[in-house]
C-alpha cells in the first residue's frame, strides 16, 4: 500500500537528520479476534473472525522529534502505541525502538521508552503522589540513593513540588496527568509515548503542558515524543510531523502544515447583512466561490457565510473587490484555519483514490 | 528484591489507609478462636484417640488445621486477587511496562496477602496459646520449612488460577475447588485416616494432607524433624512439581494476553 509522503520538511526530521531513527515501524499489523457470541462458544467455527486494527503500518521517527498519530476512534493509535510499549505482540512487520526490536528485545525497550496512557486509574489513588513515583523509582531500578532527590526532581519540574504529599485521589486530572508525566520520566527515558496528553485538560493548562513537554522533554531531556492526539492545537503547532492513520492504515505522513496545505481549503468567513445578495450567487456560479454555508453571527443585523475560496491570497482579494463593486455590504472576509477534523476527513476521503494510484 | 518490597510497602500504605477495615479482620479472629476452644473440648473425647497420631488435644488439633488453611488460602487467592485488583486499576500494564521482571512484579504484588495471612495465622496461635496449646518451639527451623513448603504449593495453584485469569478474566472453580477439598480431604478439622478409604487417594493428592500431618507431628507432638522425612519430601516434591507448572503457565499466559490484546482489559 502506498502512502502520501507529503514532506518537504522530512528532508529536516526523517530518519538520518539525527543518525539512527528513533522509532521504526515495517509493516507492523495486528488482527484482534471478534468477540464471540455464547453460540460459538458452543458450536466453535472453523476460524474465529478477526479484524485488523492495525494494518501494515510503517514510519519513521527521529530522534528528538515530536510525532503526532492523528486519526478518528478506533484507528489504531494506540494498538500502536501498546505494541510499542511491549505490551501487544504484533502479528507481523516489524517495530524498532531506539534499535531495540519489541518483540526479541523486550526488556531493553522498556528501559528506554516510557508510555503514559490515557488513562489515569494506572495511579495509586491511595497512596500520595511521592508513593507513587518512589514505587515507579524502584520498578525502574531507580538506585535508592537516588531515587528520593530524582522524586522531588520530578515533582517540581512537572509542577507538583507542593503537592507531593498529597493523595492522588484529591488530585484534579490535569495534576493526575502531571505525575503520569512524573512517573514516565523516572527512568529517563529516551523515547516517550503520550496517549491523548491534554484529554483531560482546560484549553489555558493545555497550552501550558504543551509548552513545558517542549521547553523541558524536548529540548532539555532531548526526548523523542511519540503522541495520540485529537487536539488541533497539538497536532498543528506542536507535532513536527503527524502520521494520519484510519481503520488500522496510515494514510498520509508529513508535517501538518504541509498535509494542510495539500489537503486543507482555503476557507473564509464573511461578514455581511445581505448574504443572500446576487453577487454571491454569480461568483458561486463561476466557480470563485465554493460551499457557502450561512448562519447567524452574534449581531442581529449581520450574518455569516462561510465559504471556500480555492487558489491564492490573491482570489479571495479578487473576490473581496467584486463582492465591494457589487454593493455587498461587508464589515470582514478573514480566512477559517483548517480544523484537524476536516483535514483528517479529507485525507480519509482522498485515501481510496491514493491506493488506486499506488 | 527492591522492586518486591516497593511492592508490598506500596499494597501496606493502600490496605492501611483502610484502617477499619483492618481492625474488623484481626477483631474477627477473636470469633474463630473462642467458639473453636468450646467446641474442641466438647469433641475433644469423640476424637482424643483418632488424633492421637498428631496431637494430644482436639483444640491444638483444629487450631493448627484453621490456622494452615488461612495461610494456604492467602497463599493461593493472593496473587490473583493482586492480578485482578491490577487490572481493575489500570496498574498492571503499568508494572509491567517497567524493566522489573514479571516474577519479582507478581512475588511482590502477593506478598502482601501472604504476609498479612501469616500475621492472622500468628495470632491465632498466640490465641491458642493463651487458651493452652503448647507449642514444640525447638521445632522452630522445620516448621518454618514446612510452612513455606506449603506457601509455595498453594502460591504455584495461586499462579495457574493467575494464568486463567490473565486469559478468560476468571480463576474458574479451581481455586474454590481446591480450597474447597483441601479443607474437607487435607485433614484440617480431623485426621485423613479416619475419611473412607475410596476419597483418601483425592486426599493423597493434596499437598495439605502432607504439610498439616507433619506440622501437627513436628509442632505439637516435638516429632524431630527425621521422621518427617517422607511427608517433607512429598511436599519438596510438590512445591517443585507445582512451582514449575504454575511458572510456565503464567508465563504462557502472559504471551496469549499480549497475543490477543487483552492484559489491560478487564
Amino acid at each position: 500500500m502506498t502512502v502520501l509522503q507529503v514532506s518537504p520538511t522530512q528532508a529536516r526530521h526523517g530518519a538520518g537528520w539525527h543518525g539512527a531513527p528513533a522509532v521504526q515501524l515495517q509493516g507492523l499489523t495486528k488482527h484482534f479476534a471478534q468477540r464471540r457470541s455464547f453460540r460459538d462458544m458452543l458450536v466453535p467455527r472453523p476460524r474465529t473472525p478477526r479484524v485488523a486494527a492495525v494494518d501494515e503500518v510503517s514510519f519513521e521517527v527521529a530522534a528528538g522529534e515530536v510525532f503526532g498519530l492523528l486519526g478518528p476512534n478506533g484507528a489504531g493509535k494506540t494498538t500502536i502505541f501498546r505494541m510499542l510499549s511491549t505490551m501487544i505482540l504484533p502479528d507481523r512487520g516489524s517495530a524498532v525502538v531506539g534499535g531495540f526490536d519489541v518483540v526479541t528485545q523486550s526488556a531493553n525497550v522498556r528501559r528506554i521508552l516510557a508510555a503514559v496512557p490515557a488513562d489515569e486509574r494506572s495511579l495509586h489513588w491511595r497512596l500520595s503522589a511521592r508513593e507513587n513515583l518512589l514505587l515507579f523509582a524502584a520498578l525502574h531500578r531507580v538506585p535508592q540513593s537516588e531515587a528520593s532527590a530524582r522524586v522531588q526532581e520530578l515533582l517540581g519540574t512537572v509542577g507538583l513540588g507542593t503537592a507531593g504529599n498529597k493523595l492522588v485521589a484529591a488530585f484534579s486530572s490535569g495534576m493526575r496527568q502531571r505525575l503520569l508525566i512524573a512517573r514516565a520520566l523516572l527512568a529517563r527515558p529516551r523515547i516517550l509515548l503520550l496517549d491523548e496528553p491534554t484529554r483531560a485538560l482546560d484549553p489555558l493548562s493545555a497550552q501550558e503542558f504543551r509548552r513545558f513537554l517542549r521547553r523541558e522533554i524536548v529540548e532539555h531531556r532531548r526526548c523523542t515524543i511519540v503522541l495520540a492526539t485529537h487536539n488541533t492545537e497539538e497536532a498543528f503547532g506542536f507535532c513536527d510531523r503527524v502520521a494520519v492513520l484510519d481503520r488500522g492504515r496510515v494514510l498520509a505522513t508529513g508535517a501538518t502544515t504541509d498535509l494542510a496545505a495539500r489537503f486543507g481549503e482555503e476557507r473564509y468567513r464573511l461578514l455581511t447583512t445581505d448574504p443572500d445578495h446576487p453577487a454571491l450567487s454569480a461568483l458561486e456560479r463561476c466557480g470563485l466561490l465554493r460551499s457557502l454555508c450561512r448562519s447567524q453571527s452574534s449581531s442581529p443585523d449581520w450574518m455569516i457565510v462561510e465559504c471556500a475560496i480555492s487558489g491564492d491570497p490573491a482570489r479571495s482579494a479578487q473576490v473581496l473587490k467584486r463582492l465591494v463593486e457589487s454593493g455587498v455590504p461587508v464589515a470582514r472576509l478573514e480566512r477559517v484555519d483548517t480544523s484537524l477534523a476536516d483535514l483528517i476527513t479529507r485525507i480519509i476521503g482522498a485515501a481510496p483514490k491514493s491506493v488506486a494510484h499506488a | 528484591m527492591r522492586e518486591c518490597l516497593a511492592l508490598l510497602r506500596a499494597a501496606w500504605l493502600t490496605e492501611t489507609s483502610y484502617r477499619l477495615n483492618m481492625l474488623f479482620s484481626l477483631a474477627s479472629l477473636i470469633f474463630v478462636v473462642v467458639p473453636l476452644y468450646f467446641v474442641a473440648r466438647a469433641l475433644q473425647p469423640t476424637m482424643a484417640s483418632s488424633i492421637a497420631s498428631q496431637s494430644q488435644q482436639y483444640f491444638a488439633f483444629v487450631l493448627i488445621g484453621s490456622a494452615t488453611l488461612t495461610l494456604i488460602s492467602a497463599s493461593a487467592s493472593a496473587l490473583p486477587n493482586a492480578v485482578a485488583s491490577a487490572i481493575g486499576r489500570g496498574t498492571l500494564e503499568a508494572f509491567l511496562s517497567t524493566p522489573t521482571h514479571p516474577a519479582l512484579l507478581l512475588g511482590g504484588m502477593s506478598a502482601y496477602g501472604v504476609l498479612w495471612a501469616v500475621v492472622r495465622a500468628a495470632i491465632l496461635v498466640a490465641a491458642g496459646a493463651v487458651l493452652g496449646v503448647r507449642i514444640a518451639w525447638a521445632n522452630a527451623p522445620a516448621i518454618l520449612a514446612l510452612l513455606a513448603l506449603l506457601i509455595v504449593c498453594y502460591a504455584a495453584f495461586g499462579l495457574i488460577a493467575s494464568a486463567m485469569l490473565l486469559c478468560f478474566r476468571t480463576t474458574g472453580p479451581l481455586l474454590s475447588g481446591l480450597l474447597s477439598l483441601s479443607a474437607l480431604l487435607g485433614g484440617v478439622y480431623y485426621p485423613t485416616h479416619v475419611i473412607p478409604s475410596w476419597i483418601q487417594q483425592l486426599s493423597n493428592a493434596l499437598p495439605l494432607t502432607y504439610g498439616l500431618r507433619a506440622l501437627r507431628q513436628s509442632a505439637l507432638l516435638g516429632v524431630p524433624v527425621v521422621r518427617l522425612g517422607h511427608d517433607m519430601a512429598m511436599l519438596a516434591g510438590f512445591a517443585v512439581f507445582l512451582l514449575l507448572i504454575g511458572t510456565l503457565t503464567v508465563a504462557a499466559a502472559l504471551r496469549f494476553a499480549k497475543r490477543a490484546g487483552t492484559l489491560s482489559q478487564y
